[in-house]
């Protein structure tokens, strides 16, 4: 049974790709935890299946065993279409790049899952998030006259907007310059801190990693270890010693 | 290069088979144009092979041609055909001359209609029905008995293969035909004739013996309209004719079989030639809309690899190169699709069979016929097309600079529209001052409609260069249904973002839209002005017209003419008549009595009553056309022989009333036969029309190679003739609207592609597949609807402007089909809501991790 404090959960979570002698399981196995109201990051080198399991949970990608749950729901057994809902109401997603439908205002990006659910945004909540971002003289502008960082504090505007369950961020600082990348970093960590937000968060960085409250460590499919309260410089040298065991 | 170029095309198979198939299609129509008239040309060639004498003698007096199919209703030119005839004594005087080795007379004339088993005239309203002699002689007559044997005596007739299974005849069966001269007349079926060619154009023929045909046809003993001769072995043609001319009386002529074949070898070239150029313009006018589709798409791939272009040309490629290589692709493609395209063509070529067959003309089949012309057309016109279109996106992709290799997000640069706005206003200005200039013009129809013509070319150009301007605006208000929903919103963003691709897209459909509806115009203009003529002139309550407008014997006035409750029962006579060049019909008319029923608007002179032997009224249009006033005497040539008008009034021509009108007791002085083309029935004041039409219909009953009509039915009638004509110039434009539409389905698909990070993106967040998929076809019909706002508004325009170019050639009334227009409309919208299917099922089933996935 779920339990309440978990925001999202996996048991036994595999997913193979192939079959045969080509088969490649990118996932193995994988038993987690998403504590709700906390920062979690998902650390370790290309290749070890952190994006998948992100997706995974996401509900974006379809698992080969296991169980998967958002909140109280099975994600695993969804249909696409209850899938889309599940998103659309529950989860906030902040892509590496490409977060904005260039066509739309900065605005009508951070409503954009209320407005295709035909919710009324909570325009208090709204106001916070929008100033929490530092957006607000930016709001009319379309994505392409926007800077990078502030495009991705669009996107994790949207991601709140709605207020998620659970906000999944994929290497969202990748892109950035580090001063845009702490500012994006730092927003997200407020928004843990002030909002109670829920966020999973996969990265390569130990600086951006750092600002978690808990790190978690895979490779090749399996989580690997876990630290809590990190800091940039234990992260590394976790990072370090993975790559000496592997090497 | 090349290879890099082919590995591309490769690639975007899906994608450019799209593009292929406008291309095939515009092909198709081309090669399948010369594929059918050169395969009908050829089954005519069997009209060659066949037998023919060596030498024909006929008659050059008098006018020769008949008017054809019945041109409207009226007195109208129709049935024209009374052959002059020679004297049948002049055969056995050929047959004495030297090198003759036999010389028949013939009869063949117009006027022997076969009805049917089930009552009714044999190819009701369609083209003549001949009746002719049969010519014994196998080495020189075209017809050759299939079954049963030639037709001798009175009782006897041999009917054309064709018309004998159209009438559900066979040998032995009796036939009802209704004969010029001998009425209506039972005959015994006793052979069924071929001819070089199958198929058929609807005519029917009737065959007799000698005596039997004089006395049905022409309704004279010793008279025949042509002698047929055979020449002795060893005497030329030339020859002959030269010795045969010596013994011919004046009027009369020798035409060899060379000669005789040359003649209609040559008016079937120009018959060809015509049909010809006639279908290529609608072929032209469908690769003319492919040119935006293959537009679109190269200028969408080359967009699309910008990157793989830009490292190319960092990794050394010149300019020149990149540029060549999407042209290599554009040129592999044309050569691909025209190649298709010539197979496409039989297809067509069949298509283009069956479609006139619907329209009413079974043509003769026969082999198929590629000639190398056609297919090395069929490639170049398909590699030219290709290539023009791709040419400007070949050019951008040469301009990609290398840096673009490095940079992350495709960033397009967006042109201004500055330059394209100027030439479209500029051309619009053009387009006004020619239109101006052609209403203002009062010269000739001529130059007035060549004026508006070029102002409508002008104008469709402006629009096209306009178009991205115009549709920038015009599809904000096209969402303003949906404009509320996000889904609404990102719609019609996506239409706007692009909008020289949007542009593009619909100016393809505009094109066929503008011809349709301007066409439109046109049609039910021509038919509200035909049936406002008909109603401002005929006052007759009814009017008898023989089928096919074929002349009909006396006893149908007889019959008619003392029914009860009638205020006025009258008829007319026609003949053709020549005057200076100019081949039209000489109508007469009872003097006292036509009045009452035809109200004709003289301008000048006077009117019909005041009509003495030898004077004649002319419309206006005939007058101007020939300069002739009131006063004038002309010299006319009638099928007798010459004659002269005095020209004692002008009239207005009013519809079917044309041409000289005169009293009967003229027309009697000049020989014309006994034959009515018209009877009118005016009912008395306050009268019961339907007891009057009942009883007119039950004498009527006895001869069914007439039919009474009233205005009502002579307005469907003339609407029906007028719907066949412009349903088939639909038909062909329909092909321009298909392409359209496939280009619709090839921007979307594009341009899904091309967004489907996008699309992936709107996923992740939750919008739906039913979302994404109304997203798209929202795109598709916004765009549909913009391109047919944009065709429907240049065709109605240029449609009303083209009517009152024409008003002095008789469409004086301007009618807009509303309906018909709000049918294209709603066209637009299925036919954008079918387009969008595929793009949009594909859309919204795109993998959304792939789809987000950075590549």
């Amino acid at each position: 049974m779920p339990t309440t404090t978990a925001a999202a959960r996996a048991t036994s979570l595999s997913k193979i790709y192939g079959s045969g002698d080509t088969r490649v399981a990118a996932l193995d196995g994988v038993d987690v935890e998403i504590e709700a109201g906390r920062y979690t990051a998902i650390m370790g080198p290309s290749g070890s299946g952190k994006s998948t399991l992100m997706h995974c949970l996401a509900g974006l990608d379809s698992i080969s065993e296991g169980q998967v749950w958002i909140g109280d729901t099975e994600v695993s057994t969804l249909s696409d279409k209850a899938l889309t809902m599940l998103r659309r109401d529950s989860v906030g997603f902040v892509f590496q790049a490409f977060n904005l439908i260039p066509t739309l205002t900065a605005l009508e990006n951070i409503t954009l899952p209320l407005d295709i659910a035909g919710r009324k945004p909570d325009q208090a909540w709204l106001d916070t998030v929008i100033d929490t971002v530092g957006l607000r003289d930016r709001l009319t502008h379309r994505p392409s006259e926007l800077s990078g960082g502030q495009q991705q504090r669009v996107a994790c505007a949207r991601a709140l907007a709605s207020r998620p369950t659970i906000v999944f961020a994929d290497e969202p600082t990748g892109n950035l310059d580090s001063r845009s990348g702490a500012e994006v970093l730092g927003f997200l960590r407020r928004s843990v801190d002030e909002f109670g937000q829920t966020i999973v968060m996969v990265t390569h960085d130990p600086g951006a990693a750092s600002y978690a409250d808990r790190v978690l460590f895979l490779a090749d499919g399996k989580i690997v270890d876990e630290m809590l309260d990190p800091t940039a410089d234990r992260v590394l040298e976790r990072m370090k010693a993975f790559e000496q065991a592997r090497g | 290069m090349l290879r890099a170029a082919l590995r591309s095309l490769l690639q975007h198979k899906l994608r450019l088979s799209l593009t292929l198939l406008a291309v095939v299609v515009g092909v198709a129509f081309v090669a399948g144009t010369y594929i059918f008239t050169d395969s009908l040309k050829r089954s005519f060639d069997a009209l060659f092979d066949a037998p023919q004498p060596d030498v024909s003698i006929s008659v050059d007096t008098g006018v020769t041609a008949g008017g054809g199919g019945g041109g409207g209703g009226g007195g109208a030119p129709g049935g024209l055909d009374q052959a002059p005839t020679l004297a049948e004594s002049l055969v056995s005087q050929v047959a004495g001359v030297d090198g003759v080795a036999a010389a028949y007379g013939l009869v063949s004339a117009d006027g022997a209609l076969v009805i049917g088993s089930d009552g009714k005239v044999i190819g009701e309203n369609g083209p003549p029905a001949r009746g002719t002699t049969f010519l014994d002689d196998p080495a020189i007559s075209a017809l050759t008995i299939a079954s049963g044997r030639a037709p001798s005596g009175s009782g006897e007739v041999a009917l054309l293969e064709s018309t004998a299974l159209t009438g559900g005849f066979a040998v032995g069966d009796t036939v009802k035909i209704d004969t010029a001269s001998g009425g209506l007349v039972d005959l015994e079926l006793v052979g069924i004739v071929t001819r070089g060619i199958s198929g058929s154009d609807g005519s029917t023929l009737a065959v007799f013996d000698l005596p039997t045909a004089q006395k049905l046809l022409i309704g004279t003993t010793g008279r025949v309209t042509s002698i047929a001769v055979r020449a002795d072995e060893g005497v030329t043609q030339d020859e002959l004719a030269t010795r045969i001319d010596k013994v011919l009386p004046e009027g009369a002529r020798t035409q060899t079989g060379t000669q005789r074949s040359a003649d209609i070898a040559e008016r079937l070239a120009t018959a060809f030639q015509f049909i010809n150029t006639f279908l290529l313009a609608f072929a032209f006018i469908a690769l003319f809309v492919a040119v935006f589709l293959i537009f679109n798409t190269f200028s969408m791939l080359v967009a699309q690899r910008t990157r793989e272009l830009a490292l190319l040309r960092a990794v050394g490629a010149s300019r020149g190169q990149v540029r060549r290589s999407v042209l290599a692709e554009a040129a592999v493609l044309g050569l691909l699709a025209a190649g298709l395209g010539v197979v496409g063509g039989i297809v067509v070529s069949q298509g283009l069979r069956l479609l006139l067959k619907g329209f009413g003309a079974d043509l003769p089949s026969g082999p198929l016929v590629i000639e190398m012309r056609t297919v090395v057309v069929s490639l170049v016109v398909g590699l030219v097309v290709t290539l023009v279109s791709a040419y400007l996106p070949a050019r951008r992709a040469g301009v990609v600079p290398p840096v673009a290799a490095m940079r992350d997000e495709i960033a397009l640069p967006v042109r201004s529209l500055r330059v394209r706005t100027a030439v479209g206003a500029v051309l619009l200005i053009v387009a006004t001052i020619t239109a101006w200039l052609g209403l203002r013009d009062t010269s000739d129809g001529q130059r007035a409609a060549s004026l508006v013509g070029i102002s409508a070319l002008c104008a469709l150009v402006a629009i096209i260069a306009l178009a991205p301007m115009i549709g920038r605006g015009m599809l904000v208000v096209l969402a303003l249904p949906f404009s509320r929903t996000t889904i609404g919103r990102l719609a019609r963003e996506n239409g706007r973002r692009n909008p020289r691709r949007t542009a593009a897209t619909a100016s393809a459909l505009a094109i066929g839209l503008a011809l349709m509806s301007a066409i439109g115009v046109i049609a039910a203009s021509t038919k509200a002005s035909v049936t406002a003529v008909i109603g401002d002139t005929i006052g007759a309550d009814f009017v008898v017209f023989g089928v096919k407008f074929q002349p009909f014997s006396p006893d149908v006035y007889e019959a008619v003419k003392d029914t009860p409750g009638t205020r006025t029962v009258t008829y007319v006579r026609q003949v053709p008549i020549e005057v200076a060049g100019d081949r039209t019909a000489l109508t007469g008319v009872d003097l006292e009595k036509f009045p009452d029923v035809v109200d004709l608007t003289m301008q000048s002179g006077s009117a019909v009553p005041s009509l003495g032997l030898g004077q004649a009224i002319l419309d206006d249009k005939t007058a101007a056309d020939l300069g002739l006033k009131v006063g004038d005497t002309v010299d006319a040539t009638f099928v007798n022989g010459k004659s002269q008008l005095a020209l004692r009034g002008i009239y207005t021509a009013a519809g079917p009333y044309q041409g000289w009108i005169t009293g009967l007791p003229t027309l009697a002085s000049i020989g014309a036969r006994e034959l009515d083309s018209g009877v009118y029935v005016r009912v008395a004041d306050g009268g019961d029309v339907e007891a009057v039409r009942t009883a007119v219909e039950s004498e009527i009953a006895a001869f069914p190679s007439v039919a009474l009509q009233d205005q009502a039915s002579l307005k469907e009638q003339i609407d029906s003739q007028f719907d066949r004509v412009f349903g088939f110039i639909y038909a062909l434009l329909a092909l321009a609207v298909i392409v359209a539409f496939i280009g619709i389905v090839n921007t979307l698909a594009l341009s899904v592609h091309e967004r489907r990070r996008e699309v992936g993106l709107l996923r992740a967040v939750g919008t739906s597949r039913p979302q994404i998929r109304r997203m798209v076809v929202l795109e598709a019909v916004m765009i549909s609807v913009f391109g047919a706002a944009l065709g429907v508004a240049l065709g109605v325009m240029y449609g009303s402007l083209l009517q009152k170019v024409l008003e002095p050639q008789g469409i004086t009334q301007l009618a807009i089909p509303v309906g018909q227009i709000g049918w294209f409309l709603a066209l637009a919208v299925v036919g954008g809501f079918v387009a969008a299917l595929w793009p949009a099922v594909t859309a919204s089933r795109l993998d959304v991790l792939r789809a987000i996935a950075t590549d």
